[in-house]
């Protein structure tokens, strides 16, 4: 509602006496300079052959007039856009996010100031990472460096550093995950209570560190006590996220009964605060976790998919989607009642659309469980060309995950 | 629908008259009525009441759900009563109405128009709510089903979803009106928003589809009403009959359907049409029999296996479609209220111009008010122009029409448009969400691609409304300047005190006079045909947007406001035809029976003739079981002549049944003899499988103004078997067992009615009422169930 009411601020400009009394010279300036350009460059754009018009008050006109609209007034118009995409990227919509961060950059990049406009490219950015996959958003943070130097702008190189863990992890480079870890714990300040962002970020990636690593405990004992930091913080997104990494512990560890009460609770914390899209992989770590229980609980767990995924497939990015497909492709081929041969099509369509996302992702622990399965299918069906061709490819994955052997590169992009 | 409360007949006691002296003068026949109803005990059917009715009426439905009673009369004429006769409106479309059906719920009366427009109606006031052009000629029938909610595995697994708009989003914006804000607002255009609201809103909660049958043999389909999701033409429909091991193709020419009836699990759909049959591998075969009057009957389980996506995708995308509507409204509402204060604008600075030409000055308009800016001079003919033809009154008129169209565009843009606007592109992101689940909506034809296309658009449109807001507000705030500026000077010209005018800014005078003050940059931007120039740093921004993942199409910035917008709308237009096309082609025809020939000269009328379809829960099947198997009805008029036979009227059943399982002929039927001094005015079928015939005496028989209505019992008739022989013979109801109706004898219920009796005849299955319509305009409404506490349950669980 607020939010609504921000984007008033440029429209009603004007009505109710705002003018620009504190006139600092500024606006002079431009405007004598854009006058000169404007009476000169007249004939020559008025003689293009296409009958093109120009409008003297478009922002995206360069001979434009200089607007009476003080620059504060635009800034806080543009970051009302800035703000919706931040609300959009917790409410879960996707095209929300990239469509308003796109406003922001194109209608008020002239007005923003540097750390507001690199938040959009960020924004922009992990979208990038979470739907085109790591080689597009690498490309386009060497972009944004040279836009807004590293050395001036912290936005810009905690992003590059979140994305190098992340693609550390998927592409399972442990030892440099821990090593960007490190590095994050020094960002932040030494004194409790300040950067607290910051330090619960750091502890969230280091306990998914532990977690890839399969040391279960630890990895508990660190998400426990961040738990606890954002209880005390009331910071209620993040608990909802900490409280399905705990889920997702116990799951990985095999003891789903635990993880159940955690990923219920983070379910309904979602719930109470409107988190879409966390609710939704809340909802599919549920039926990951009953599939865990037994097969007997396949149809359960296939209805929880279901219900996450119009959410999932329209918001989620390429991992949690991939994610989607396999658990589906689990819960029918768990299924007693399931027979592959009868409907393949219901295990192979899933699988072979996770294959083609993870294959984006260079995530090498799930693509060779997608191949697993993919083999398993076709033996079931007795297609043993597509057998071997999904071994085959399981097998390079495997490797891939075992002797990560180019570590090195993972600092490179 | 709070309003009218279910009304349930009085029992046994004669209704309250209103006095009204029209009623009173019929008071007599009523007590006379009442008298003979009382004396002969045995009489099935109450009489509730016997009204006149100052119109002839050609149609009439009884509102599912309330006892309401709509009726069109010959000059098309909408008539709603309430049970007891009150009438609570009247609208008159101003169009020729041909069909009419109630919406499921009971909330909307839809009608069919002689030009192809389906009017959507509110039962509370009667205002239209939509208008929507689906066919191209006469509909001559609607059909609105509702699915019907089963059991609770069906639910289960998909109707979880959730609309999501409601929970982040205020309510949707209407349509802006003209004045805004401005008091003086009629109570009227209040209601018909709430209406449209409440409508979008409170219909879609139950999956449901209207069916409309034109003069042409199309047949559309629409979900709610409003979005529509197929569309076929019986013309074109290969119809392929499988007869002693071999398949033959036919299809029906010069198609007119009469009725049509979608089964209440959606699975099915029966139509009677007139058309000819031909045989698409053999032209030569067909013969003058071939016209005739067929039943048809198509597979639409399209429907019912993808009821909840299509449930989803249609409420998203019409609500999309209406919000579209808002938009459009939006631009052509600021572009008027725009041009409309420029004109007077520039129809009060022309005179400047010509009154310099006149004091034979060379300079412009520009020029004088540059010169009067920086204090060099003031001319006579600005001077004359400022303090004469301007003046101060004249001055202060432009500034306050100028304000308040300024006022009108910034509401607009901030209550219409920019929320309109949002919600599309949330409801479209959420569209494109459930477009990538191909394993369910690909069928369905919602295509990823196109959603994509179409999100992008609209990413589009919103930068266009930014850029547009922020034109808007600066071409304002300097028409606010100058128009000070003015003013000041006028004042100063006239020896006035200036402590009363604001203080203005020079330069942007300047900027007014060189850049506004022959040229309008908003009206620019509402234009379609406006190609902008832009330059290269934008140019290279927007492109490097795009490696962050911005709009791939750069040039969109050339375009305006409007122009954006048509192209939204055309790739929406392209998207939702997918779906549309889709569904189209999976509703296939399962089976023919030809039923009686008509001569081509009585062809038209034979639409005309009465019938009745209706499906019928099968006793046997098992409430539990996930899909139901129901039996249709299908009761009609054969016309005298045709089939050798007269007077005669046919039951068949199980039709569809037998199209589909071809090795257990279950189709059966009887033919009724009426007896030869009547002649059957109109039937209906009536829930619990029963028939009711209206049957008024000929004028030449001694019975004439004397008329029955019979209700029998279907099942206490004997049905026969009959083969389908087509194609090596067409007709084969004669086959039938004839009965011969006697009026006096126990196969239902008789009842006589002393006047001559005409169409139509108006059933109503869930109250157990019957209304009908005496040819010298009185309405007579009967009690068909007496038990009626008893039926009451049983009735609304059958149909």
């Amino acid at each position: 509602q607020n939010l609504r009411l921000s984007s008033h601020v440029l429209s009603d400009f004007g009505t109710d006496g705002l003018s620009i009394a504190n006139d600092n010279g500024s606006f002079s300036t431009s405007w004598l300079r854009n006058l000169s350009d404007a009476s000169s460059s007249w004939h020559s754009s008025s003689t293009k052959p296409r009958k093109l018009i120009t409008n003297d008050f478009d922002n995206f006109h360069f001979h434009a007039q200089p607007s009476p609209i003080p620059t504060s007034v635009l800034q806080l118009a543009g970051s009302a856009y800035l703000m919706r995409a931040t609300a959009w990227e917790h409410y879960g919509s996707a095209p929300m996010v990239r469509m308003n961060t796109l406003v922001y950059a194109t209608c008020f990049a002239d007005a923003a100031s540097s750390s507001e406009l690199s938040l959009a490219y960020v924004k922009l950015i992990e979208q990038l990472a979470v739907f085109k996959g790591y080689s597009a958003a690498f490309c386009a943070l060497k972009l944004a460096e040279e836009k807004f130097p590293s050395s001036t702008n912290s936005q810009i190189h905690l992003l590059k550093m979140q994305l190098l863990h992340e693609r550390a992890l998927h592409r399972g480079h442990l030892r440099i995950a821990q090593q960007i870890c490190d590095e994050f714990g020094v960002l932040s300040s030494s004194v409790s209570g300040v950067d607290i962002e910051l330090k619960t970020e750091a502890s969230l990636r280091r306990a998914r560190t532990l977690l890839a690593a399969k040391q279960f405990s630890q990895a508990a004992a660190v998400a426990n006590s961040l738990f606890t930091t954002c209880y005390k913080y009331n910071m209620q997104v993040e608990n909802a996220s900490v409280l399905l990494l705990l889920a997702e512990i116990h799951r990985k560890s095999d003891n789903a009964v635990l993880g159940l009460p955690y990923a219920l609770a983070s379910q309904s914390f979602c719930k109470s605060f409107n988190l879409d899209l966390l609710e939704a992989s809340a909802t599919l770590t549920l039926a990951e976790l009953w599939l865990a229980l037994g097969s007997n609980h396949a149809k359960r767990a296939l209805s929880l998919v279901y219900q996450s995924l119009p959410m999932i497939l329209g918001h989620g990015g390429l991992e949690l989607r991939a994610r989607s497909q396999i658990v589906l492709a689990k819960c029918h081929l768990t299924d007693p009642e399931f027979s592959v041969s009868e409907d393949p099509c219901a295990v192979l369509d899933p699988l072979n659309q996770a294959a083609e996302d993870l294959q984006v992702l260079e995530y090498h622990e799930m693509a060779a469980e997608v191949y697993y399965l993919k083999a398993m299918t076709y033996n079931h069906l007795g297609k043993e060309y597509e057998r071997e061709e999904a071994a085959a490819r399981f097998k390079e994955h495997v490797t891939a995950l075992e002797n990560p052997r180019d570590e090195e590169d993972s600092l490179v992009y | 629908l709070s309003l009218f409360p279910p009304v349930r007949p009085p029992k046994k006691t004669s209704p309250k008259k209103p006095p009204t002296k029209q009623q009173a003068a019929m008071a007599e026949e009523q007590m006379e009525e009442a008298s003979s109803s009382a004396a002969a005990s045995g009489t099935p059917f109450q009489l509730q009441f016997d009204k006149p009715i100052p119109f002839q009426i050609k149609l009439a439905e009884w509102n599912p759900e309330k006892d309401l009673l709509a009726m069109v009369t010959d000059d098309s004429k909408v008539l709603l009563h309430r049970f007891n006769w009150q009438r609570l409106w009247t609208i008159s479309p101003g169009k020729c109405i041909t069909s009419i059906c109630w919406s499921p719920d009971g909330k909307i009366v839809a009608l069919g128009t002689e030009d192809g427009f389906v009017l959507l109606h509110d039962v509370e006031n009667g205002k239209m709510l939509r208008s929507i052009k689906s066919h191209d000629v006469a509909i001559i029938c609607l059909n609105w089903a509702e699915d019907e909610p089963l059991s609770r595995t069906d639910k289960e697994d998909l109707l979880s979803y959730e609309d999501r708009t409601t929970r982040f989003f205020p309510p949707a914006p209407v349509m802006p009106r003209i004045g805004g804000l401005n008091s003086g607002d009629t109570g009227l255009a209040d209601e018909n928003e709430e209406a449209i609201q409440a409508f979008s809103s409170a219909s879609c909660q139950r999956f449901n589809i209207l069916c409309t049958g034109d003069k042409d043999g199309c047949i559309c389909f629409s979900i709610f009403g409003i979005f529509p999701i197929g569309k076929i033409n019986i013309n074109k429909v290969p119809i392929h009959v499988q007869s002693s091991g071999k398949r033959t193709s036919y299809r029906l020419q010069d198609v007119s359907i009469s009725k049509v009836s979608l089964s209440r699990n959606l699975h099915q759909l029966v139509l009677l049409c007139s058309g000819k049959l031909i045989n698409t591998d053999n032209l030569s075969l067909s013969n003058d029999l071939s016209v005739g009057v067929h039943c048809l009957h198509l597979d639409t389980s399209i429907f019912s296996n993808r009821k909840n996506e299509l449930h989803q995708v249609s409420q998203q995308a019409s609500s999309i479609q209406d919000l579209v509507e808002v938009v459009r409204a939006s631009i052509s509402m600021m572009s008027k209220q725009w041009s409309n204060a420029m004109n007077l604008f520039h129809e009060k600075f022309s005179a400047l111009p010509s009154l310099l030409t006149a004091h034979g000055m060379e300079s412009s308009s520009e020029d004088e008010f540059m010169s009067l800016l920086f204090g060099t001079h003031t001319s006579p003919a600005l001077h004359q122009f400022l303090v004469s033809s301007l003046g101060e009154a004249g001055l202060k008129r432009i500034a306050k029409t100028i304000e308040s169209a300024g006022r009108e565009l910034r509401i607009v843009v901030s209550e219409h448009l920019q929320p309109a606007v949002e919600i599309i592109s949330f409801r479209l992101a959420e569209l494109r969400g459930l477009a990538r689940w191909r394993s369910r909506f690909q069928n369905i034809g919602l295509d990823e691609k196109l959603m994509d296309g179409v999100t992008e658009r609209v990413g589009m449109l919103v930068v266009q409304v930014e850029r547009f807001s922020r034109v808007a507000a600066t071409v304002l705030y300097l028409f606010q300047n100058f128009l000070s500026w003015v003013l000041k000077c006028v004042k100063i010209l006239l020896s006035e005190p200036t402590d009363q005018v604001p203080s203005t800014n020079s330069e942007l005078v300047v900027i007014f006079l060189k850049f506004l003050l022959d040229k309008d940059p908003i009206k620019q931007l509402l234009e379609t045909d406006q190609i902008f120039e832009w330059d290269i740093d934008t140019a290279k921004h927007v492109e490097h947007l795009v490696v962050f993942g911005g709009f791939t199409d750069t040039k969109f910035l050339e375009r305006s406001l409007a122009k954006q917008f048509s192209e939204l709308e055309e790739s929406l237009k392209e998207a939702f035809l997918m779906p549309f096309t889709t569904v189209s082609s999976q509703i296939h025809c399962q089976g023919l029976l030809p039923l009686y020939p008509v001569t081509s000269s009585d062809a038209l009328s034979s639409t005309s003739t009465p019938a009745s379809i209706a499906f019928y829960k099968d006793k046997d099947s098992q409430h539990n079981a996930s899909s139901y198997s129901s039996t249709d009805y299908i009761c009609f008029k054969i016309p005298d002549g045709s089939l050798n036979l007269r007077n005669f009227v046919a039951v068949i059943k199980d039709f569809c049944n037998s199209c589909s399982t071809s090795n257990t002929p279950s189709l059966s039927g009887f033919l009724l003899h009426i007896p030869v001094e009547y002649e059957c005015v109109d039937l209906s079928l009536y829930k619990d499988n029963q028939v009711v015939l209206l049957l008024s005496g000929k004028s030449s028989s001694e019975n004439a103004g004397r008329s029955w209505m019979v209700m029998l019992q279907t099942e206490n008739l004997s049905f026969s078997q009959f083969s389908r022989t087509f194609p090596a013979n067409y007709y084969n109801l004669q086959e039938l067992e004839a009965l011969e109706l006697q009026l006096d004898t126990d196969y239902g219920k008789v009842r006589s009615v002393p006047h001559p009796l005409s169409t139509p005849l108006a059933v109503s299955a869930s109250r157990g009422v019957a209304c009908i319509f005496s040819s010298r305009r009185h309405a007579l409404v009967y009690i068909l169930d007496e038990d009626e506490d008893e039926d009451e349950d049983e009735g609304s669980e059958m149909e």
